[in-house]
């Protein structure tokens, strides 16, 4: 036989090339996180909720709301291991200051990196895929100051570092998600609870927008898009900022008559339960918000809340 | 034929002040980038404020010069006393010529005789021509400045080129992600990706549909060297012709000792500006660019650079002889290009181009093109990357002008970085509050194939990421029944022209990628008040 030509000896290289990289994708693509073990002793709740009871709101109230929900919930060591990488992934979506409420509080996401760092973790990441410039949006949020003053790792998503997975959805068969996002050890979900002018709310399972590209094939059927999405994720915590609450003209908003204190936060093992809240608060019947009757038709959790093991606490 | 290299310290010292100001050059388009929250620092600009070229023809022009170019005043300074050294020592884009012109040295056939030719005399008429052009209120230094054409140029083109490289390299690397055993090569180029994007690039992915263009100009200017090195500065460069006029009679003159000169013509063999007359004899200091080879070469040591007084110093007879009947020829060269140049229904203001997106804060268009020179240094700061370099759509006469392109990015609510970089203010630094309320244009959908109006589907992008607070697209609920007989409740989205400021960004992220939906043109324009075609606000549409 004799020797292959250049392009040959390419072509075979290329093949051979991609025969051994396939296990890897395959890998990547399993290694989303594992269902969350509760402690053997008490059963710690499924979900709190901490509200402010006091008379003057302090400045650091977001910390405050973050730290007795999550403390309420069994602590942050219930879902970070020692030496574990977490993602911790706000709403960042928009270039708009902290006091509108297009963002998740920047306070919330610094205690949430704090709380992170105590239980062990050893590398926390902060970030989203926006939908205005990146560093824009990382700054004027304040959310870039806070994580990175907390001691997180703040990450830019690389539009050419998306890479397809298999979704196996109904409607998301392959789709473009954040590699370094599915690859981390636990996902902390961080949503701000806002109107939307589509699905009406934008909470928990509306976030993991942020996680993938090509947002504008979601938009022609947001619930069942979105409850793919959610389920190849696999959630397991998710903390609701409802400190500062957009009510209408969302999800830019824009108008501070616009913007109500709730002075909430509220964290959950169950994110659909966890939206079913967010949509109360908000005024809506959670069976009537098409994520959450999605969200619940897949399994994902429960629209009845109350039905958890539910703890409510008055923070003052 | 050999070369004959000049090896001294002086001619070192000014290759090194040469490639340290090219690299500063650099490092300051480098360094213009978005910064969020944050005014953006005024030295960017400062290369083109050391430029006396353009505080001349925009302040012709517009009739309106920054105080900012008080700055050129130390490049007159300079010039009147030690001649154009600013060419020979300082300006980037002669920097990038003499190193061409070195490369091509290799090439080029035997080097000819290059003592001063009357064709030098072009750069005058050049400027003569510029500068008329100018009083018709007609500014085109596009192509004849020469810090605006390299900034464009890196802009435009080698920037975004060099980051494609580097992007694409990177990731992959980072999709194949090889290494030995458990160590990937990713572990050292990922860190090294980030840092060089982060520190030098910043935005993701800027790239310029005309920069093949913009390009192209770029190296035909400098493969001119291949005919004549510095072929640009000799003939063309209407910079250099100012300094030039600056130069007349300089402080600093050359001084030849006749009696040590041997005839051998070493110093016109290296002179880079063409400013020797024959072997040994005359000197025109406007050609002058003070690289000192002539000195440094002179093997007699005859020829030294001394101080004397303008008055003293008999260069009369040496002078550059523009004739009047060459300036009026380019005096009347301006006239004509200024007729053509405004002869469009556009500049006349009886059209309007509908991609003619200009920057928030953008004066009328024939002010605009008074004042821009297309330098690209708000293309560079744009952080979405929207701006591009217009070809024909604002005319010759705004040839590579920025313009809107929403398709790839679109003007961000929060943003006013445009004006605070504009050197010419063509771009008024408005303050943020005043920048939200410049209309760009306005958003239209395109219904047959807006997916609520044409497929029968919901969608909303363009609604949810619409910034104006009150949002100026909206939807209106209505009931369609299918081809299976099947009502279907639908959201159907309008603009309300009130409140759009045709920012673009409902066009940049419909999901129809190839022809978008919702289409922002230049209509309603705060600009123009020639180019509204909706009347009144408030109450009263249709839906």
């Amino acid at each position: 036989m004799s020797a292959p030509t250049r392009r040959e000896f390419l072509a075979r290289s290329a093949a051979l090339g991609a025969a051994a990289l396939l296990p890897r994708f395959a890998l990547g693509q399993a290694a989303a996180p594992q269902a969350a073990t509760a402690p053997a002793t008490t059963l710690p709740p499924d979900m709190t909720i901490a509200r402010w009871g006091g008379t003057e709101v302090p400045t650091d109230l977001p910390v405050k709301l973050v730290r007795e929900a999550l403390g309420a919930l069994g602590g942050m060591g219930r879902f970070v291991q020692k030496q574990a990488v977490v993602w911790v992934k706000p709403n960042i979506g928009w270039n708009r200051k902290p006091e509108f409420a297009a963002n998740t509080d920047p306070q919330v996401v610094g205690e949430i990196v704090r709380l992170c760092f105590e239980a062990g973790a050893k590398t926390v990441k902060v970030g989203d895929f926006t939908c205005n410039e990146a560093r824009a949006c990382y700054e004027n949020s304040g959310i870039a100051p806070a994580a990175r003053a907390a001691g997180a790792q703040i990450v830019y998503l690389d539009k050419s570092r998306f890479r397809d997975m298999t979704i196996g959805g109904r409607r998301l068969k392959e789709h473009p998600v954040y590699p370094e996002i599915v690859e981390c050890d636990l996902v902390v979900n961080v949503p701000v609870c806002k109107h939307h002018g589509s699905t009406q709310v934008t909470l928990a399972m509306k976030n993991y927008m942020g996680v993938v590209e090509n947002r504008g094939f979601f938009h022609q059927d947001l619930p069942t898009t979105i409850a793919d999405i959610t389920r190849f994720m696999k959630p397991r915590l998710s903390i609701l900022d409802a400190v500062r609450v957009l009510t209408a003209r969302g999800p830019t908003g824009g108008r501070l008559e616009d913007v109500k204190t709730f002075n909430t936060v509220a964290a959950s093992v169950d994110i659909v339960a966890l939206d079913a809240f967010g949509s109360e608060l908000l005024g809506h019947d959670p069976a009537k918000i098409g994520t959450v009757a999605m969200g619940a038709e897949y399994e994902l959790g429960r629209m009845d809340y109350r039905a958890l093991q539910l703890k409510e606490l008055q923070v003052a | 034929m050999s070369r004959f290299r000049v090896r001294t310290p002086t001619v070192r010292l000014r290759r090194t002040v040469q490639l340290l100001v090219l690299a500063l050059f650099l490092a300051v388009v480098l360094a213009a980038r978005p910064q969020p929250g944050q005014r953006l620092p005024v030295w960017l600009e400062s290369f083109f404020h050391l430029d006396p070229l353009i505080p001349v023809v925009t302040g012709l022009a517009a009739h309106a010069v920054q105080w900012a170019f008080l700055l050129s005043v130390v490049t007159v300074v300079v010039t009147v006393l030690l001649g154009r050294v600013f060419c020979g020592w300082f300006c980037p884009l002669g920097t990038v010529h003499t190193l061409v012109g070195r490369l091509f040295e290799r090439w080029r056939p035997a080097r000819q005789r290059e003592h001063w030719h009357r064709g030098q005399l072009a750069k005058y008429y050049v400027l003569a021509a510029l500068l008329v052009l100018a009083l018709f209120g007609v500014q085109w230094l596009v192509l004849l400045d020469p810090l605006v054409i390299l900034y464009r140029t890196l802009t435009v083109a080698l920037w975004p080129a060099a980051q494609g490289g580097v992007e694409s390299t990177a990731t992959a690397i980072y999709q194949a992600d090889p290494g030995v055993g458990t160590w990937r090569v990713t572990s050292v180029t990922e860190p090294v990706y980030r840092t060089v994007r982060d520190l030098l690039f910043v935005k993701q992915q800027q790239s310029f549909p005309n920069s093949g263009f913009v390009l192209g100009f770029f190296l035909f200017i400098t493969g001119l060297n291949f005919v004549q090195r510095r072929f640009w500065c000799r003939y063309i460069c209407p910079l250099g012709a100012l300094l030039g006029l600056l130069a007349w009679r300089p402080w600093l003159v050359r001084k030849l000792d006749t009696g040590a000169c041997n005839q051998c013509d070493l110093c016109g063999l290296t002179c880079h500006g063409a400013a020797s007359t024959g072997p040994g004899t005359g000197w025109k200091p406007q050609e002058c660019l003070g690289c000192l080879n002539c000195t440094s070469a002179c093997a007699a040591g005859g020829l030294k650079f001394r101080w004397e007084l303008p008055w003293r110093h008999g260069l009369a007879p040496e002078r550059v002889n523009l004739s009047r009947r060459g300036m009026l020829e380019a005096a009347a060269g301006g006239v004509v290009a200024a007729m053509v140049l405004r002869a469009s229904p556009q500049a006349r203001g009886a059209t309007f181009h509908p991609l003619l997106l200009r920057p928030p804060g953008a004066a009328d268009e024939a002010d605009f093109l008074a004042r821009c020179t297309a330098c690209g240094l708000c293309m560079k700061v744009c952080p979405t990357g929207g701006l591009h370099p217009t070809l024909f759509e604002a005319g010759l006469d705004g040839l590579f002008t920025p313009r809107l392109v929403p398709r790839i990015g679109y003007c961000d609510y929060e943003c006013n970085a445009c004006g605070q970089v504009c050197p010419t203010a063509a771009i008024r630094p408005l303050p943020l509050a005043e920048k939200k309320a410049v209309r760009l244009g306005l958003a239209a959908f395109d219904v047959g194939r807006c997916l609520p109006y044409a497929y029968g589907r919901n969608c909303m992008v363009c609604e949810e990421h619409c910034p104006v607070p009150d949002k100026a697209i909206y939807f209106a609920p209505v009931t369609v029944t299918g081809r299976d007989g099947v009502p279907t409740e639908l959201l159907r989205p309008h603009v309300d022209p009130a409140h759009c400021t045709g920012c673009g960004i409902c066009e940049n992220v419909c999901p129809f990628k190839d022809q978008p939906a919702i289409r922002v043109t230049s209509a309603n324009e705060s600009r123009h008040a020639a180019n509204q075609p909706i009347l009144g606000s408030g109450s009263g549409y249709p839906f």
